[in-house]
């Protein structure tokens, strides 16, 4: 009688296991070569911009290489499903964005989360990957490929957020000014702020601005690898995802 | 003697009240379950709903691009204007997974006319509402699948005993699901050589 519980128990935690089976990988930090593609440089540099941008607005930029995004039939599948089980960006905000590069499959995604859907429509994400991205891809410096992309997409979001990332090289981002009144953003987001938060939350905007225009934060994340403490990455945010963003194959 | 009867009079009593707290809390329960998921279909609806007049917007301004370069084509245009009114009387979830799927075949010509035009291939404008047009898709797939297992989950639990009898005190049917053609669409490469 004893025996048949333990098997049954057995069997039923190990079916229970089979369940939580990811076909996901499990993240290593923003930067993710489960190929075995991108060199250390990009690498690197890829690292010090999501890092700088992660610090100052909260936003989190994944970048993920796989072999193969078997058994998912599309990339599209694939990357909501990568996006929603790893939580990228912070919850509530939702401000996650991931680039994805399927080597056997040679398509390349970069999916947007709702938060950031309005600093990233559709059109402008498709635009990043043809200019920026598929370029170098179709040459094959894949890491120099993606370390453009991280830099468009931190530059647009640096600005979304109005936040300077002082020596960081986001230039890519500059193709991508958006159309209109330059600063009317920047106006109209001291008003609803002022609106919102008064006085108190003026100062402390102003003040965190100050700061990073003097080069403050500037150089002080290093260059080197994860200055997350410890060591460890510490995991996403658990920000969601709506399918926004555009695919490319090359 | 009177003592013995009182108290059975009383655990009786105590009995029914427990076992009515019991009952009652489970109805309140399921209850509150089912409204839940009727929010979260009514949520996924609307996102769904969204995304699908999003596209119906998106498409006047993309069939504009490709008359600016292949004006002769009429007879997809008017097939895409037909579908487009079809879609826009469409007020049930049926009918609208109609509407959506003679969009669908309508606007699927049109693209594969689009490969004869490698100018309109490359245009900028053409280029940003494809992947405009995919991001709609997209939504709706998400957005389907989620709408799709919440209504599988409200009908089975409204048809399933116990559930059965509160729901039909709520006055519950059973919702309709979104069946729309599935179409892969290739992932698109941009040729800048050409």
């Amino acid at each position: 009688m004893r025996k048949t519980a333990i098997i049954l128990f057995s069997l039923l935690i190990f079916s229970s296991l089979s369940i939580f089976a990811k076909d996901f990988p499990v993240p290593t930090g923003y930067v993710n070569d489960f190929a075995g593609v991108i060199d250390e440089n990009s690498r690197l540099q890829m690292e010090g911009i999501i890092n700088a941008v992660e610090q100052r607005t909260g936003a989190e930029i994944a970048v993920v290489i796989v072999e193969s995004i078997a058994p998912y039939a599309s990339i599209e599948e694939y990357a909501i499903g990568l996006s929603a089980e790893w939580g990228i960006g912070k919850e509530g905000q939702d401000n996650g964005t991931l680039l994805l590069l399927a080597m056997k499959e040679r398509s390349i995604r970069l999916e947007v989360g709702y938060g950031l859907e309005g600093a990233i429509p559709d059109g402008l994400a498709g635009q990043i990957i043809d200019q920026s991205v598929l370029p170098s891809l179709q040459a094959g410096d894949y890491g120099g490929g993606l370390l453009k992309g991280v830099q468009a997409v931190a530059g647009i979001v640096a600005k979304e957020y109005d936040v300077d990332l002082g020596s960081y090289d986001v230039g890519e981002s500059r193709r991508y000014t958006r159309t209109g009144v330059p600063g009317l953003g920047f106006i109209i987001f001291f008003i609803i702020a002022f609106l919102f938060g008064g006085g108190r939350f003026i100062f402390p905007l102003l003040f965190l601005g100050g700061m990073t225009r003097g080069g403050f934060f500037g150089g002080g994340f290093g260059s080197g690898g994860s200055s997350f403490g410890g060591g460890g990455f510490g995991g996403f945010g658990g920000g969601g995802f709506g399918g926004g963003g555009a695919s490319r194959g090359f | 003697m009177a003592k013995r009867g009182l108290l059975s009079i009383l655990v009786v009593i105590g009995i029914v009240v427990v076992f009515g707290v019991i009952i009652g809390g489970w109805y309140v329960g399921t209850r509150n379950t089912l409204v839940t998921l009727e929010e979260t279909i009514d949520g996924s609806w609307a996102e769904i709903d969204n995304q699908l007049q999003r596209r119906a917007d998106l498409i006047p301004n993309l069939v504009n691009t490709v008359k600016g370069y292949a004006k002769q084509e009429r007879e997809v245009f008017i097939q895409i204007a037909e579908a487009r009114s079809k879609l826009a009387g469409a007020r049930t979830v049926g009918e609208k997974a109609q509407g959506y799927n003679s969009l669908e075949t309508a606007l699927s010509r049109l693209l594969v006319i689009v490969e004869r035009y490698p100018e309109l291939k490359s245009n900028v404008n053409f280029i940003r509402l494809q992947d405009e047009l995919a991001g709609t898709e997209n939504r709706i797939t998400i957005a389907r699948k989620r709408y799709n297992d919440s209504v599988r989950t409200f009908n089975t639990k409204i048809r399933r005993f116990p559930s059965s009898i509160v729901a039909r005190n709520m006055g519950l049917e059973k919702k309709e699901y979104f069946q729309i053609e599935e179409r892969s669409r290739e992932v698109p490469k941009v040729d800048f050589e050409s």
